[in-house]
């Protein structure tokens, strides 16, 4: 485990650098603020049923551009700044650097998600019947496996450039792509449509959404992101031979 | 301590270092220098650990930068070009947080930034951030950061690169006082920068150990000619090619170069001079002076041009970038050549030259 050493060092500093910049805040507050009106308009609604499923869905959405903003700097910036062969010549290694700023970053995701959990009391206080905890489960989970994937996505992205805008499209594509790429589906020959189908993320979180928390769908957002970390350590161990 | 074993690095087509060695003994301090582009960065990265060599080695205290890098940077402690740090982190912290990328324990940690913040006076912004602080002072938190785990090798690389005079004066004090008690390499492109700071020079250009030495060593082996300067009265007919020949039968002297313009039809009352000597020669004034009362010409100058390591350093440069030329054709302009010289443009000197030294007519003590 030598290769991770320095893993919660790297993390630590990330997670609280995001809430030394106000960059870090203000995605957080746009967060709340946006969602906390989802949940003003679709959710605490008298006469609706008990449910967040408006409130998953559109959070889901506003993953899109929110997973992007926070990863884009991760590596980008040390790239900028420099600050990448101070920490290439520490004796941690490119694997404890990616995976560092990546539980950083999902440090962080998990904050910005945290208050949104005094939703579910404040609808358990005001609802009747009680909301069933089943699709809450299951939604905070796929939120959480949306936003790891995302942020793996944007760790490779920020691994390639110096230019943190670019990082941010670069995500923001990438996920789209996975998004619809189902609609791609009738453009490929018939033994790729499996194939296709099986990386589209619309299908997976439709089961979550249902209260179904799959196996299958976890080990293909956790390998996906791993996979995602991998090709961005590659990335930054390469910068060593360019 | 420090081997850098015919090391390559090429970025695409352009090979920023070709096959540069040297190797850094304990307790020394040594100078990279060169000029911009020469491949000092590359050669101070790929010993940092940064950049992977193409070819060749690095051992750093006995570690292979590339078959254990993690042993090599825990022994190592390096200052990139620009100082990049943290700007949003306090000092303390950012020490606290290299500490801790050093796999350095609280109970060492603590004493250890303490040592360094203290070491390289930084104990009165020791609680500010870094982003507020002065170019200076980043300078200064980057070489605390690199000496915090105590290594055993220091490497700056350019390390008073855009400071003021006043900085660059207490950054050279600290650097000096770093270097008192472990191996330090440090690139510059300022030699007097290197000059002050190091007992050893190693001149890089395109890639290529130039020279490697100590700057007295360098200026001895590669000062080659010393230049006297002469102010003579002139005014007679034939008197400036009777100079040449004299000055340029002289042991030792390579070549004499009229400085003043030669104005066709206008009689100059007093003509400016250069006499090269070659590499190894004794003081030649005397000399000169003497050939020069032979001749009758009255002098009303005679210094020496002090060989200095930047003069050797821009010589070095010059020879690496320039390619072998073909002798021109015709003379050079302002050059004045003897009767018996091959038509060069370069006076050089007669026969006696060839000779080993031996008491010159005129001159003798």
């Amino acid at each position: 485990m030598s290769r991770f050493r320095g893993v919660g060092t790297i993390a630590e500093r990330e997670l609280s650098s995001y809430f030394r910049q106000p960059a870090g805040w203000l995605i957080i507050a746009f967060y709340l603020f946006l969602i906390g009106i989802i949940f003003s308009m679709f959710v605490l609604q008298p006469g609706q049923p008990a449910s967040m499923r408006s409130f998953f869905a559109f959070s889901g959405w506003l993953l899109l551009p929110v997973a992007p903003a926070i990863s884009m700097r991760l590596i980008a910036e040390e790239l900028r700044s420099g600050t990448i062969e101070s920490l290439l010549t520490s004796p941690i290694g490119g694997a404890a650097l990616v995976v560092g700023k990546f539980l950083g970053a999902c440090g962080f995701l998990a904050a910005m998600l945290a208050p949104t959990m005094l939703y579910i009391v404040l609808l358990d206080r005001v609802s009747s019947p009680r909301p069933d905890m089943g699709p809450l489960v299951s939604g905070y989970v796929c939120l959480l496996l949306l936003g790891v994937l995302y942020l793996a996505i944007g760790v490779l992205a920020s691994s390639l450039t110096s230019n943190s805008t670019l990082a941010f499209l670069m995500t923001l594509f990438t996920i789209l792509a996975l998004l619809f790429v189902n609609n791609a589906a009738q453009f490929v020959p018939d033994f790729l449509k499996p194939v296709v189908f099986s990386l589209s993320l619309v299908n997976r979180v439709g089961d979550f959404a249902k209260g179904i928390i799959d196996t299958a769908h976890l080990f293909f957002f956790l390998s996906t992101s791993a996979w995602f970390l991998f090709l961005a350590v590659s990335a930054v161990e390469l910068r060593r031979t360019r | 301590m420090v081997l850098v074993d015919s090391v390559h690095k090429s970025f695409g087509a352009v090979a920023a270092v070709r096959g540069i060695s040297f190797e850094l003994k304990p307790g020394q301090v040594a100078g990279l220098l060169g000029p911009n582009g020469a491949g000092k960065t590359t050669t101070i990265r790929m010993i940092a650990g940064y950049l992977l060599p193409d070819a060749g080695r690095v051992v750093v205290s006995g570690y292979d930068t590339v078959a254990q890098p993690v042993g090599a940077r825990y022994r190592l402690g390096y200052l990139p070009e620009s100082t990049p740090l943290y700007g949003e982190m306090k000092v303390t912290e950012y020490l606290d947080y290299r500490g801790r990328l050093f796999g350095m324990p609280r109970h060492v940690r603590k004493p250890a930034i303490e040592f360094a913040v203290s070491r390289c006076w930084l104990k009165e912004v020791r609680a500010r951030k870094i982003g507020t602080l002065s170019k200076g002072f980043k300078q200064r938190v980057g070489m605390a950061a690199a000496l915090l785990h105590n290594p055993a090798v220091l490497i700056l690389d350019e390390p008073t690169n855009g400071l003021d005079p006043t900085q660059i004066r207490e950054t050279r004090q600290l650097v000096r006082e770093l270097g008192a008690d472990r191996t330090m390499l440090l690139s510059s492109h300022i030699l007097s920068e290197v000059e002050k700071l190091c007992d050893r020079v190693i001149v890089v250009c395109a890639g290529k150990v130039r020279a490697d030495g100590a700057p007295a060593q360098l200026v001895r082996d590669h000062g080659n000619s010393a230049k006297y300067m002469v102010q003579a009265k002139g005014g007679r007919p034939g008197d400036d090619d009777r100079l040449v020949r004299l000055w340029s039968n002289l042991p030792y002297v390579q070549e004499v170069v009229r400085t003043n313009p030669d104005k066709r039809g206008e009689v100059t009352e007093w003509t400016n001079w250069v006499v090269s000597s070659k590499a190894g020669a004794p003081d030649l004034r005397e000399f000169i002076a003497a050939a020069a009362m032979q001749n009758g010409t009255v002098l009303r100058e005679l210094r020496t041009e002090v060989i200095t390591l930047e003069r050797v350093f821009l010589r070095l440069i010059e020879e690496a970038e320039t390619p072998a030329k073909p002798a021109p054709a015709e003379p050079l302009k302002d050059t004045l050549t003897p009767s018996v010289a091959p038509p060069t443009g370069t006076v050089t000197p007669g026969p006696a030259a060839a000779k080993p030294a031996e008491p010159i007519a005129g001159g003798a003590r």
